[in-house]
């Protein structure tokens, strides 16, 4: 069975929330955060419920919307969400106050949004979706987990149509948390400078990303999601190396056949280590693109790096910030994505066009 | 009374997060639910907190709710007739 991307939505460290082509212009960044560009979210929230809404709800309400627009859906059959971190801000706010009040008269808006799973539960509130509703909490595999349970869901022939996606954000308080795990640059860098830092650390990131996937090829369809699988701490980058090449040959797709490989280099040395074994010793020669100098560091990341690769077949180009190594064939017919997230959850993604 | 329902309406916009109304917007006798300021249960929690906060009131009997949130000067006087006690 064919699983396609009908529609695809994206809030980004770049202005991906227009919709549309991947955009041409790569918003600059300085510093080890990467935040959000927020579109108005008026266009598709009513204001009512904009105000109990913390950015990553409405970042992922945003991805959704802009989802099932392109892909011309009104109501999808279910909704499958993935977030490491969660409502993190709204959980803030609530344990501030838990504190603060010294746990006496707390408000309900603070805890009723700091669930994980608010995001998946208030687009199927916005679109009236009673549907099958799951949200995975699975640190770095948590984008891959929804992606699955969707390719699962549509396989079995329960559902035609899924919303799919995950989003993350930053707060200031995660930030410094994180910044105290010595996760980020110390040193200045840039877009352009990031990828080849070769130094320890890379910047952090935000973002929402949702797929409308289906088993009907609709007319602007382009683009199948072949495979997809995670890797949880592989033995060494030989492993990964042979884990790869099972998987392409899972998804009867020879190595030669690959058109890019679209890697989660991120300016960390030891964690890019990983990818520069598989680019030169499994798939040496082909061009490889990279997305982390364009959305950041972050536990769903690998979903930006999804939503990249399906523009990339779509528009049979890719933007010239993002590609690392070589250059785009003529002609784009598969990509393979290979990510990992702090060198323990690695995932592995194969799209085609179609 | 006015300063109190005028201290309300800032109350009720902060704690409401209501972003497109200004204090000044809210009628002193504007329903506050449904087709008045359209605010819903979720926010009726938010008001009771308020109301214990910042003016250290309970409400004893849940039936008197819709009575006493009806508008700005309803929870006024409710909140007089309260704190004179």
């Amino acid at each position: 069975m064919n699983i396609y991307i009908q529609g695809t939505g994206c809030v980004s460290a770049q202005e991906t929330s227009k919709g549309g082509a991947f955009p041409e212009d790569i918003l600059p960044w300085e510093g080890p955060r990467l935040k959000a560009s927020e579109p108005d979210y008026k266009q598709w929230i009513d204001v009512k419920l904009i105000r109990r809404m913390s950015r990553v709800i409405k970042m992922g309400v945003a991805a959704a919307q802009l989802g099932l627009q392109e892909a011309g859906v009104q109501k999808p059959d279910a909704i499958i969400t993935g977030t490491a971190y969660g409502c993190l801000d709204d959980t803030g706010v609530f344990l501030s106050k838990m504190i603060n009040q010294q746990e006496e008269m707390l408000t309900p808006t603070a805890f009723i949004q700091s669930t994980h799973n608010t995001v998946a539960g208030q687009i199927a509130l916005m679109l009236g979706c009673h549907g099958y509703n799951n949200t995975f909490v699975h640190k770095g595999f948590s984008f891959e987990s929804a992606l699955l349970d969707a390719v699962m869901i549509l396989r079995e022939g329960q559902s035609s149509t899924i919303l799919a996606g995950a989003m993350d954000e930053l707060t200031n308080h995660s930030f410094n948390i994180l910044s105290r795990f010595d996760l980020y640059k110390k040193e200045p860098v840039t877009p352009d400078t990031l990828l080849n830092s070769h130094t320890h650390g890379t910047v952090a990131g935000e973002g929402a990303t949702c797929f409308v996937l289906g088993t009907e090829k609709g007319a602007n369809t382009k683009v199948k999601l072949a495979g997809v699988t995670t890797l949880y701490k592989p033995g060494g980058k030989a492993e990964i190396s042979a884990d790869i090449a099972a998987f392409l040959a899972a998804h009867q797709c020879s190595e030669e056949e690959v058109s890019l490989v679209i890697t989660g280099r991120n300016g960390d040395a030891s964690g890019d280590e990983w990818y520069e074994y598989v680019e030169t010793q499994l798939l040496p020669g082909k061009p490889v693109a990279c997305f982390k100098h364009l959305c950041g560091e972050y536990p769903t990341a690998a979903a930006f790096g999804m939503w990249m690769g399906a523009k990339i077949i779509a528009a049979q180009q890719a933007p010239a910030a993002a590609l690392f190594k070589g250059h785009l064939p003529g002609e784009v017919r598969k990509i393979l994505i290979y990510n990992h997230y702090k060198q323990t959850h690695h995932s592995l993604i194969l799209l085609t066009a179609c | 009374m006015e300063n109190l329902m005028a201290a309300l309406k800032a109350q009720i916009v902060e704690q409401l997060n209501l972003q497109e109304v200004k204090p000044e917007d809210i009628g002193d006798d504007q329903p506050l639910f449904k087709d008045g300021l359209g605010l819903d249960s979720i926010d009726a929690l938010e008001i009771i907190v308020l109301l214990q906060q910042q003016y250290g009131i309970k409400i004893a009997n849940p039936e008197q709710g819709p009575e006493i949130f009806h508008s700005v000067r309803t929870i006024a006087a409710f909140i007089t007739a309260h704190q004179n006690k």
